[in-house]
């Protein structure tokens, strides 16, 4: 069994590809006065998050990373290291990262971690190194497990999900429309992820997909990007800070303000953490569902129409 | 990648990409045209709760406005806005601007720089109507 294969750390081999495409989509922007927007503190929090984001990766990393060698030392399985097997790896790795994304906006607990990736009312290059600093305390890494009891290594498990989040950077912008036909069909594009980024109704809760928008349309949560409703970008109820550490971890404490607050059953702590986001023991907020329903109610025309076949009463 | 290496571009990126949007001119506030604007921006943030009135500041930099949940203020969050509203917030003024501190975690403290006479007129109205 394969125990010391390394791959390259392609996400901090990236940084310099990163900040070079950041100029080169700010300089874009105003020269051409069109595709996109920039703000300096808008930026230098997201850059924050990315920073604070790879920082935690170097000090918490060893966490994951040792949960998923034990499993490797458990299972009879080792598919060796081919570029067949790599190619699979990837593809199964995307599969898991949608279902961890979905996870992160219908779980508060994954959500606290997730939403500064959302906190940003600008959609740009640097919005994509909003990351979080929390994600190992979300302990989305056993939706991995599978994947290293199926054979596959530990090392390049996580080399394919650091080339899964560069091929996400890119589409992070408004300067590229859409792309080819057939290439919207089967990838997470620019256009397909405005939409997850908006806050507009209809786009709530749509696109999880990180490299192949396929496992969107597969599991009915595909919403393509209208030309009649541009997608305002940011949170339901946008932040009032630029402080990275309020971005940080203002969900964890909004949740745990929530848990331990008096007079609740067990069960409705539980909720608070489990819930999807908006969710409250008295009814007092709103989730998705209850923001959809209520556009309908001011708009009725938009019933059946895309983002509002679902789960919209 | 060495971290020394790393560090520094990570560093001189951040402090070259703030530098250049600045020099640029990418961070003045957000000012709104008019009180309709201000309106409009609360709605974003609010959308179920009507609105009796907005005033708009006079360097049109925020909104003290009238709510069926008593008062609430919209401000500038660079290009962008934000609104909260404010049946919890302590006020007062200091050096001519007005300061609200919240009870939330996403907008602990909001300093909005008006002009005196009007930061002690939205304090006392908003004393009154939360």
């Amino acid at each position: 069994m394969t125990d010391t294969l390394t791959y390259p750390d392609v996400v901090q081999l990236a940084v310099p590809f990163f900040i070079a495409a950041i100029l080169i989509e700010l300089m874009w922007i105003v020269l051409k006065k069109r595709g996109g927007r920039y703000e300096t503190r808008d930026s230098v929090t997201s850059l924050l998050m990315g920073a604070g984001n790879v920082a935690s990766g170097i000090v918490l990393g060893f966490i994951a990373y040792g949960f998923f060698m034990v499993l490797w030392q458990i299972t009879p399985f080792d598919l060796g290291t081919s570029w067949l097997v790599v190619v699979v790896c990837f593809v199964l790795d995307d599969l898991r990262y949608y279902w961890v994304h979905r996870f992160g906006h219908r779980i508060r607990w994954v959500w606290a971690s997730h939403v500064n990736h959302h906190s940003s009312q600008h959609y740009n290059l640097t919005t994509a190194l909003r990351q979080t600093w929390t994600g190992t305390f979300t302990f989305m890494m056993v939706v991995r497990a599978p994947l290293i009891l199926l054979g596959f290594h530990p090392a390049m498990v996580l080399f394919c999900g650091g080339i899964n989040l560069i091929y996400q950077f890119w589409i992070h912008t408004e300067a590229i429309g859409r792309m080819p036909r057939w290439f919207e069909a089967i990838m997470n594009t620019p256009s397909h992820h405005r939409v997850h980024h908006g806050r507009n109704p209809r786009y709530l809760d749509s696109n999880y997909a990180g490299v192949f928008i396929v496992w969107d349309k597969m599991f009915g949560t595909f919403v393509p990007e209208l030309e009649s409703e541009k997608v305002d970008y940011g949170l339901v109820r946008n932040l009032g800070t630029f402080n990275p550490i309020r971005v940080a971890f203002h969900e964890w404490v909004g949740m745990f303000r929530d848990i331990v607050q008096p007079g609740l059953s067990l069960r409705e702590r539980w909720m608070y953490a489990v819930a999807p986001p908006g969710w409250s023991h008295d009814g007092s907020r709103d989730t998705s569902e209850t923001i959809k329903a209520n556009h309908l109610k001011r708009h009725p025309e938009d019933r059946g129409s895309p983002g509002f076949n679902q789960n919209a009463s | 990648m060495p971290l020394g290496v790393l560090i520094t571009l990570v560093v001189l990126g951040i402090a070259g990409i703030a530098a250049l949007t600045w020099a640029l001119g990418l961070a003045k506030p957000r000012r709104f045209a008019n009180a309709d604007e201000a309106r409009l921006a609360f709605a974003r943030e609010y959308p179920e709760t009507p609105v009796h009135d907005v005033v708009l500041c006079q360097n049109a930099s925020a909104a003290l406005l009238n709510t069926a949940h008593g008062p609430a203020v919209v401000w500038p969050m660079g290009a962008d806005s934000t609104a909260r509203l404010l049946a919890e917030a302590q006020v007062d003024v200091a050096e001519g601007n007005l300061r609200i501190a919240l009870p939330d975690y996403t907008a602990p403290k909001i300093t909005l720089q008006l002009d005196p006479a009007e930061a002690s007129l939205w304090a006392q109205q908003i004393k009154e109507t939360r």
